[in-house]
């Protein structure tokens, strides 16, 4: 009897002293990381990750790169508007306070962007330091599909991810051959003017541009050669005469229905000056996301009225419930959406 | 107000003070601070056992190294700004004279833009900081006949501007998501992921650059009468200059590869123990680098602590030592009050 | 004669300011040299110190040339003293005067006590041990003047090499320097100094050089080199010199009229 006694003693000692079950994956800069079998809390280390996981797990999201503005904060979920805020946690030199990111005990962290020999060594330090599993995700646009699919399967959600990366499937699948219909003159040429100037612009390849020209649209900055972020003057983009003027901020776009300059311009002329909506994550670039993919429906909606039939309600509709998890009432349709300058 | 505090019972009593304010700094995160968390950490360490597992993890690999860090960088800040200010003949001056920080940030900004891995933009922000210095000092040994220190300083300003360029287009090419942020971030400063091996990476250059100043110390009272009287008095001015020059940028790049830049300390610090303990370098020396080492400790604390992210801490340096500044020229207080 | 200079030119890189310079120096004496602004007095004592190398001819010290001793060498014969002293730190005077104990020190050392002694009786000698722990910045030009030939005494350098060393000091200070350094020259030491006023060189000076454009104009015994017609050649001006009825002083003053 005491024997018996003393092996289940035994085994349950072995028991007990085993580590929790963990899995080896490997992550998109090659580096094989063990993380948890079950994935609870989760901390993002910039806000792409943050988009990511809120839209795959909510409620596994253990708080915010920055704090989300009161007008963001309407179009997320309850529990997650008050999370706390952790800052960048993008290597040497971000705003994530160690101790903070310790004390929230996440189980992984997720970090979603470019991938390259920096950020994956600059991962293996954070892991090493702070013994939290860090995995980097490839966020190139044309792998949203595949994206949603490897982090569910991390988070532990996969049928959740499948059923957005269906949607997303389908919508860039739809996508291309819509545009394989409508030939190249019939594609207006894009300026995508920034901040309150609007003359900050991303040249040909940029990552804020990334989806701009997946919607097919030319960038009129790509004259401007290849690059990141930059800063234009007026006489560029009149030279470059954009059929259609994108505006990430509504002050720009007021600014340039009336100023005697910029009327110089067809697009203005014919009023094709549109506000990108924003909210709750930019549709069109900031944060580079999934967040980008309703932008893709504003996009067909906005630059080929014609090809695309007005659905863009139903679209949005659907891609927040979705994605956001929340019910749109009609005034917030038409706020996150009516806000085109004013004809 | 000038006290010149004697020389052995201050020395003590100031390593004393910086041990008492490491340990305190020991005591204070957003982990949990006060004593019990410290405690518990050492009962670990000694008995291997505990409640939390993470309390480890916490104390020894994200504010032990911080706090080592601050010591080692405030100490080599300081002890770099008192050298250049002797050297230049100017209370005023800070160790990013010759272009030290703005090199450092080339090679840093460089490395990340080239995606290289952070030990390689650690090293090219160290070899930057080194080659811009040289840079300088092979412009200063061209000229001859001018004023050596006058040589230097222009030249200094030139190679920054020259380099600052550099910095600013490769900011322009930058992502703007992911380098760009790493980019600036850098250049404020910060401790964040401060390691204990980043920490002892940079103890031999530390050393070798630490050892000229110590050996030179009386020297460099000579060394700041000018170059005419310092050679008739006997010194190859030459020389000496080259090697104070190399050991104070050595330290000085050194502690900018895993900082990034940290302002200020180099500058001020000197200035407050000239204040306390006079120009004599034997004692400046020693008087600035526990200046040095107990201030960026409070701005480190203050740095995790204040805010729910991490204040840069070239942010928190400028907020208190310009004003500081300031303050001096109105008052007219040239350093030697 | 501890520093000749035979046939000296000097200058800088690019151009010459005088030549053909011969002089000697001797212990025990005080040698004066005058000469107008520009006259090159400066650039001809920075050469014999060693600032500036010799263009042509010869300098000597002990009979080895100038160029053949190491700076720190050169410092344990020839002390400076400069003219103007700007200091942009509150070194004490005892901390500046002990400066000079540096060509006696290997690179890494400290003073010790033995340096300390000296720069203490450096002090003395000149008057000023009570200002060892005022802040240099903090004293009279006369007394910084004092404090400097005192760092050249604790060099224990036999040649003290003096630029206008009365230049910003008020009539008692000049006077008193003055007979400083005659004391100084009388003790062994060799002294040469610049000056402008022949007034100078009359109360302390054994020997004059007249230097004019590089070139000395005449040299020898105070008395009998420094005459009117030497100052008219010098300086374009009619000057009397004369004894004073009732002491020994010479002096010097414009003629009138």
């Amino acid at each position: 009897m005491s024997v018996f006694r003393g092996l289940v003693g035994l085994v349950a000692l072995l028991l007990s002293s085993l580590p929790a079950t963990a899995r080896s994956i490997t992550d998109a800069a090659g580096r094989v990381v063990e993380i948890p079998d079950r994935v609870q809390r989760v901390l993002a280390a910039g806000p792409p990750a943050s988009v990511l996981v809120y839209v795959l797990a909510p409620e596994k999201l253990a708080g915010w790169v920055r704090e989300p503005k009161p007008e963001e904060k309407a179009f997320l979920l309850p529990a997650v508007r008050d999370l706390p805020v952790f800052g960048q946690l993008t290597g040497k030199g971000g705003t994530a306070n160690m101790e903070a990111v310790l004390a929230a005990r996440p189980d992984i962290i997720v970090d979603v962007g470019t991938v390259n020999a920096t950020y994956a060594s600059l991962a293996d330090k954070v892991q090493a330091q702070t013994g939290i599993p860090y995995v980097l995700i490839d966020g190139t646009f044309a792998r949203s599909a595949a994206m949603l699919r490897e982090t569910g399967a991390i988070l532990g959600v996969p049928e959740r991810a499948e059923a957005l990366a269906a949607y997303a499937d389908e919508k860039l699948a739809a996508l291309e051959k819509s545009l394989a219909a409508i030939p190249a003159e019939k594609r207006p040429s894009v300026y995508f003017g920034r901040g309150a100037e609007g003359l900050e612009t991303g040249l040909s390849g940029s990552i804020n541009m990334e989806i701009l020209e997946a919607a097919g649209a030319r960038n009129a900055a790509a004259a401007a050669g290849k690059g990141g972020l930059t800063q234009v003057s007026l006489e560029q983009v009149l030279s470059w005469k954009p059929d259609v003027i994108l505006a990430s901020s509504p002050k720009f776009a007021h600014a340039i229905k009336d100023d005697p300059l910029w009327r110089e311009l067809d697009a203005v002329k014919a009023g094709r000056i549109h506000v990108a909506p924003a909210l709750p994550f930019g549709w069109i670039d900031s944060p580079p996301g999934v967040n980008r993919l309703i932008g893709i429906s504003w996009l067909e909606h906005t630059l080929y009225p014609e090809a695309f039939p007005a659905k863009l309600d139903e679209d949005v509709r659907t891609f927040f419930k979705l994605f956001y998890h929340v019910e749109l009432d009609d005034a917030q349709l038409a706020g996150l959406i009516g806000r085109d300058a004013d004809r | 107000m000038r006290v010149f505090l004697s020389r052995l019972p201050a020395a003590v009593l100031g390593l004393a003070g910086l041990a008492l304010l490491a340990l305190f700094s020991m005591m204070i995160g957003k982990y949990g601070s006060g004593p019990g968390p410290l405690f518990a950490a050492l009962r670990q360490l000694v008995t291997g056992e505990g409640s939390d597992p993470l309390l480890a993890t916490v104390l020894w690999n994200v504010r032990l190294p911080r706090v080592l860090a601050a010591v080692v960088v405030g100490a080599a800040l300081a002890a770099a700004g008192a050298t250049y200010q002797g050297l230049f003949r100017n209370p005023l001056v800070s160790p990013d004279l010759l272009g030290v920080s703005v090199g450092a940030s080339l090679g840093a900004v460089a490395g990340i833009f080239l995606s290289l891995p952070v030990l390689a933009i650690q090293l090219a922000a160290f070899v930057g900081g080194l080659v811009a210095v040289l840079l300088v000092t092979g412009v200063g040994m061209l000229v001859r006949e001018r004023d050596p220190v006058l040589t230097l300083v222009l030249a200094g300003i030139a190679i920054q501007a020259l380099v600052g360029a550099g910095i600013s287009l490769i900011k322009i090419l930058a992502d703007p998501y992911d380098q760009l942020p790493a980019i600036t971030y850098w250049l404020l400063g910060s401790m964040t992921a401060v390691t204990r091996f980043d920490v002892f990476s940079i103890l031999p250059a530390l050393g070798i650059g630490f050892v000229p100043l110590v050996l030179l110390r009386w020297r460099m009272n000579v060394m700041t009468l000018g170059e005419e009287e310092a050679q008739t008095l006997g010194i190859d001015t030459l020389k000496t200059r080259i090697v104070l020059i190399a050991g104070a940028t050595l330290v000085t790049a050194a502690t900018v590869s895993i900082t990034g830049i940290i302002g200020w300390i180099g500058l001020v610090i000197p200035h407050i123990a000239r204040m306390l303990v006079g120009p004599d370098f034997r004692r400046l020396l020693p008087a600035a680098m526990m200046l040095g080492a107990a201030y960026l400790l409070v701005v480190d604390m203050l740095a995790r602590s204040i805010a729910s992210i991490e204040v840069p801490l070239g942010i928190l340096t400028a907020t208190v030592g310009a004003p500081f500044f300031l303050w001096l020229l109105i008052s007219g207080k040239r350093g030697w009050s | 004669m501890i520093l000749t200079v035979k046939t000296l030119a000097f200058g800088y890189r690019d151009r010459e300011i005088g030549h053909g310079v011969d002089l000697s120096l001797q212990g025990g004496e005080v040698l004066a040299l005058l000469g107008p602004n520009g006259a090159g007095k400066t650039t001809l004592f920075k050469t014999m110190l060693g600032l500036l190398p010799v263009k042509a001819g010869e300098g000597l010290l002990d009979g080895r040339p100038l160029s053949g001793w190491s700076r720190r060498e050169r410092a344990l014969r020839i002390a400076y003293v400069p003219q103007a002293h700007a200091a942009p730190f509150p070194f004490t005077v005892r901390d500046l005067v002990l400066m000079g104990r540096v060509a006696h020190l290997s690179a890494f050392a400290l003073p010790g006590a033995h340096d300390r002694a000296i720069a203490e009786a450096a002090l003395e000698n000149l008057g000023i041990a009570k200002l060892a722990d005022t802040p240099s910045t903090e004293i009279s030009g006369g007394e910084r003047q004092l404090a400097l030939i005192a760092r050249a005494l604790a060099q224990e350098a036999r040649i003290v090499v003096m630029d206008e060393p009365t230049a910003s000091l008020d009539y008692g200070n000049q006077m008193r320097l003055l007979a400083h350094i005659r004391r100084l020259a009388a003790d062994g030491l060799a002294i040469v100094l610049s000056t402008h006023n022949p007034d100078h060189a009359l109360q302390a000076a054994d020997r004059v050089a007249l230097l004019k454009d590089g070139e000395l104009t005449a040299l020898g015994a105070t008395r009998e080199t420094l005459t009117p017609n030497a100052l008219k050649t010098l300086y374009g001006i009619e000057v009397v010199i004369g004894s004073v009825p009732g002491s020994d002083a010479f002096v010097c003053a414009p003629r009138p009229g």
